[in-house]
């Protein structure tokens, strides 16, 4: 089994291969360099296969006794969660580097390019199959140095200052992260994974981080974690690296936004019984996954550039995978990381013809506004609103009533169904957006969503919780750790549930032309709100200022020194 | 007995003998240059020969490895003038001082301590700039160390101990010890400062090992303050810094910091510091060295706003440069990165607020250094500048430089002898106040 250590050294390998020769074989070698990364992505897929049925392996290159001595900690520790993870970046980058081929052919820059995408790749695999979390560590900035030199056009002058910022946000992270291992190392004296979440379990520690205030060490541990978890995964408010980096080539993006960014979400997946210790923690993180999912999908809707809006369609999906953690479905997280890859970088990938056609088709994308009103059908305005509200609380009331899931104590069960009803809906209404034609296809259509959605859910629920989580008891702990109280969580449900009511009603009304009655404060603010969600909330401004603030100080204190000296 | 005086003689006769024979050739810059990597190369060949009967301490024979390195490295790293002519010689005189002072004991270590730091307090002077009011406070540190240094050889304890502290903390520089340090950096000529950053601080850590079981508790407080107001004031010197030496002069003072405030904390040396030191000190010597190179091109008094867009036309160059930048950022597979986690995880630390500040230094350095890097290497090419990238002796000199620093980082037991000690962290059994 040792030889799943090739996977992540052969796209290494194929970095190797780009960045050494001369010029003139530069095209042959960036094809020849396909190969292993290729072969990678098939070492990957044996990997699952082989920690699936034999489980995990661990190979280390360092006494584990000794993390702290003067030594690399290599090492790698497969299981199951890695051996995915590997299959969707080795996937990922494969399919990004062929494309890359093409795409850089005659580019100036396109051996460092390709050489930085191979050793991405490489890195990442690593990353994921770390043995110990010092190792981890060190790959962690090794990421935030490549997202510095790879997503940034170094030779853009507005895009360089991005690139200083994303970085310096990226080490803002690092360092919470570093400083969550010292304390992890203190308080449990290892940073190997099991035994470091054997040691956790055991021992309760309170902290005193200042007079009167107390916190348990696993809560000041995983938080600290979580700020570099944040960080990577473009988290508000340190989000902001992540629009800034745009201007890089396309394919980086899908590799950005399939695989990089999922790093935060690796990182709570794979410490998930030390964060199952600290319900606080998991609270944090739900509540910085919700704002950041609300605010990254509503600044989206205010973009007007496509990259941009997927950026922020990212941050968003990145804000509702954090909050899966932190509602402890740690599975449904890393489903959710999956499938947003692969829909990512494929959207990323096409985004380039898109722009492409829409250069030769003025028209393109938009249609006629006054068509689509036309158009507006009550058939189908009816099969999504009864397909939305109707068919999940006949599944609710039967898993209920007919199965006898008790519902009421099990908040682990509806978020699952929460979940699926709302991603549900969130596909409805965004074909009744797009197709809102008096149409049986559209019906049928909007059912197989649902049903699509329904059994999609239904897997990784069942199946793919199994699969990374095989305890079933070891699930049940993190939805009771991560459970909300019984008021809010009801509250939250009934919001949304509100929410998307109205959202058909709006369409309903907007479509037939019905004027609705708002308070003129109401749209004042509307107006207002959309100027602030297009300003990206001013964010960026607000950095700025704080950066200056800063040097201002700085300068002060400077200046006071030099006079006095 | 006799090996006790031969060794430190034998180490330091063979640069001091190259030094004084260099003369012969004083009038052919060229040859100069090539004749003191020679004897720096001869020294390393006698370390590397005699460590085998050296006194066992806790950083090994690393000192004594990367002194002639170090020598070496300075000089095949700078320009070929006849204004350079002086510090070559100087470069292998201070070596045979330097490798005289790590080897004999106290009393006559001491003694040419004073010597060592009574030549540079000269050369400041020397070299004084009334634009430049504040090399007198740099000149005065080191007429202060001097004294210390000869009061430490002719007292005994606990004046000898004290003594020793202060010129500890002039040549490790601590806050507000420091201008001595700064000043050699920015005001000695030639490729001295690259060299001497790594010497003056290696001999101050290796007087701290013998000094720091005799240091009364509240001298230990005041290192303990001194080094963490040191961290962050020299980070907050960098930041507003726009001359590049300044700013590796007040960036490395805040990382020599956090290494006294592991030494103050731990009340031991440990092996991960003698790395720290190390990899700090070679990573400024070779960006001090990068620096040189641009000043070799573009003049003495160079602008740094002045100059950008070296990526393109210089890659050599800019590879290294920046590869030097991530190791002094603190990051992986560099020394300084495995130094300073390594003293982190190893030393017991029982104050939040301390750690902040190690972490703020940390963080801080990355935006100074960065912007450094940004501003000479991706700003906008200029046409009235001709870009020449490096030549084969800068690119060796930094070549090294870079792979002893990913050497430190990776295996810096077994490559250079550094003794290991266990860990003394384990577990935290009970509830523990971190609020101090």
């Amino acid at each position: 089994m040792s030889f799943i250590i090739l996977v992540p050294l052969l796209p290494l390998l194929a970095a190797i291969i780009v960045a050494i020769g001369t010029r003139s074989s530069q095209t042959r070698r960036a094809k020849i360099a396909a190969y292993p990364i290729g072969a990678a992505f098939l070492g990957a897929i044996v990997a699952l296969w082989l920690v699936a049925t034999q489980g995990p392996l661990t190979i280390r290159f360092y006494d584990p006794s000794s993390l702290s001595m003067l030594a690399l900690p290599l090492g790698f520790y497969i299981d199951r969660l890695s051996a995915v993870m590997m299959v969707l970046i080795a996937g990922v980058g494969t399919i990004v580097y062929i494309y890359s081929i093409g795409y850089m052919y005659q580019d100036l820059h396109d051996r460092r390019y390709l050489a930085l995408i191979a050793f991405t790749v490489s890195v990442l695999l690593c990353m994921v199959s770390s043995a110990n979390l010092m190792m981890l560590f060190l790959l962690w900035q090794v990421i935030s140095c490549l997202l510095y030199l790879l997503a940034h056009n170094h030779s853009h002058e507005a895009t360089r200052e991005g690139a200083v910022r994303t970085f310096t946000l990226l080490r803002v992270g690092d360092v919470a992260f570093l400083s969550g291992i010292v304390l992890a190392h203190q308080l449990y004296g290892t940073l190997e994974f099991q035994a470091l979440f054997a040691k956790a379990a055991e021992s309760a520690v309170t902290l005193t981080p200042l007079p009167g205030i107390e916190i348990g060490g696993a809560t000041a541990v995983t938080l600290l974690l979580f700020i570099g978890a944040m960080s990577k995964s473009a988290q508000f408010p340190i989000h902001i690296w992540l629009p800034r980096s745009l201007y890089a080539p396309t394919p980086v993006h899908a590799l950005l936004h399939a695989g990089i960014i999922n790093a935060g979400g690796f990182l709570i997946n794979r410490l998930a019984p030390l964060y199952g210790l600290s319900s606080t923690t998991l609270h944090v993180a739900f509540v910085v996954g919700m704002v950041t999912a609300v605010l990254g999908a509503t600044m989206m809707l205010a973009q007007n550039d496509i990259k941009k809006t997927l950026g922020f369609s990212t941050i968003g999906q990145m804000g509702y995978m954090i909050m899966e953690c932190g509602l402890g479905a740690f599975s449904l997280a890393v489903f959710h990381l999956i499938a947003h890859g692969l829909f990512k970088a494929t959207v990323f990938l096409s985004c380039g013809n898109v722009i492409h056609k829409a250069r030769q088709e003025p028209a393109f994308p938009h249609a006629d506004p006054r068509a689509e009103e036309q158009e507006f059908s009550r058939l189908t305005w009816a099969t999504g609103f009864l397909t939305t509200l109707l068919i999940p609380l006949v599944i609710l009331l039967v898993s209920h009533g007919v199965l006898h899931i008790p519902l009421r104590d099990s908040q682990g069960t509806v978020i699952f169904l929460f979940f699926i009803w709302v991603t549900s809906s969130q596909a409805i209404l965004t074909l009744i957006r797009l197709r809102a034609v008096a149409s049986w296809k559209v019906s049928v259509a909007m059912l197989l969503i649902l049903l699509f959605v329904v059994f999609i859910y239904l897997f990784a629920v069942e199946s793919f919780t199994a699969f990374l989580y095989p305890n079933p008891e070891e699930v049940a702990s993190y939805f009771q750790a991560a459970a909300l109280p019984n008021w809010l969580f009801d509250g939250l449900i009934v919001g949304t549930a509100l929410v998307i009511i109205l959202g058909w009603f709006y369409i309903y009304a907007q479509a037939r032309g019905q004027i609705m009655w708002v308070p003129s404060w109401v749209d004042g603010l509307r107006i207002r709100l959309y100027v602030l969600f297009m300003n990206r909330l001013y964010v960026d401004e607000l950095y700025q200022a704080l950066g200056r603030v800063v040097m201002r100080v700085v300068h002060r204190i400077d200046k006071r020194d030099t006079r006095w000296s | 007995m006799t090996d006790l005086m031969t060794t430190p003689l034998l180490l330091a006769a063979v640069p001091i003998m190259g030094a004084m024979l260099g003369l012969v050739v004083w009038s052919q810059p060229d040859k100069l240059k090539i004749w003191s990597v020679i004897v720096t190369v001869l020294s390393l060949l006698a370390v590397i020969g005699i460590s085998g009967q050296l006194t066992e301490t806790i950083e090994g024979p690393l000192f004594l490895y990367l002194l002639p390195l170090a020598a070496g490295i300075s000089l095949l790293g700078g320009p070929v003038h006849q204004q350079h002519r002086l510090a070559c010689v100087l470069t292998l005189l201070f070596l045979g001082l330097g490798l005289g002072i790590l080897t004999s004991q106290q009393v006559a270590g001491q003694i040419v301590l004073a010597i060592l730091l009574g030549l540079i307090t000269f050369l400041l002077y020397w070299h004084h700039n009334p634009f430049w009011p504040r090399s007198w406070w740099g000149i005065g540190a080191y007429g202060v160390g001097a004294l210390c240094a000869g009061l430490a050889a002719v007292t005994g304890p606990p004046v000898s101990a004290q003594a020793s502290l202060l010129a500890c903390a002039i040549l490790l520089p601590l806050v507000p010890f420091h201008h001595g340090y700064v000043s050699a950096l920015t005001r000695l000529p030639g490729s001295l400062p690259s060299f001497i950053v790594l010497l003056l601080p290696a001999i101050g850590f290796h007087s701290l090992v013998a000094v720091i079981p005799m240091v009364p508790e509240i001298a230990v407080s005041m290192m303990t303050i001194l080094a963490l107001v040191g961290a962050l004031y020299g980070s907050i010197k960098a930041l507003a810094q726009s001359r590049v030496r300044l700013l590796l002069a007040y960036g490395s003072l805040s990382f020599f910091s956090i290494l006294w405030w592991f030494v103050a904390v731990s009340r031991t040396i440990m092996p991960q510091a003698v790395v720290f030191l190390a990899s700090v000190a070679l990573v400024t010597s070779g960006l001090l060295l990068t620096w040189q190179v641009v000043r070799t091109r573009y003049g003495d008094d160079v602008d740094p706003q002045a100059i950008s867009g070296l990526f393109r036309r210089m890659p050599q160059f800019a590879v290294l440069f920046s590869l030097l930048a991530l190791a002094a950022m603190g990051l992986p597979p560099f020394g300084v990165f495995a130094g300073f986690m390594g003293m982190l995880l190893t030393a017991s630390l029982t104050s939040s607020a301390a750690l902040l500040v190690m972490m703020v230094a940390w963080l801080a350095a990355s935006w100074y250094i960065l912007d450094m890097v940004q501003r000479l290497l991706f700003g906008r090419e200029r046409s009235d500048l001709r870009y020449e990238d490096l030549r084969r002796s800068e690119l060796a000199s930094l070549l090294i430089v870079v792979l002893i620093v990913i050497a430190l980082g990776v295996a810096p037991a077994s490559l250079f002898g550094i003794k290991q000690q266990p860990p003394s962290v384990g577990a935290v059994k009970e509830s523990v106040s971190w609020n101090r």
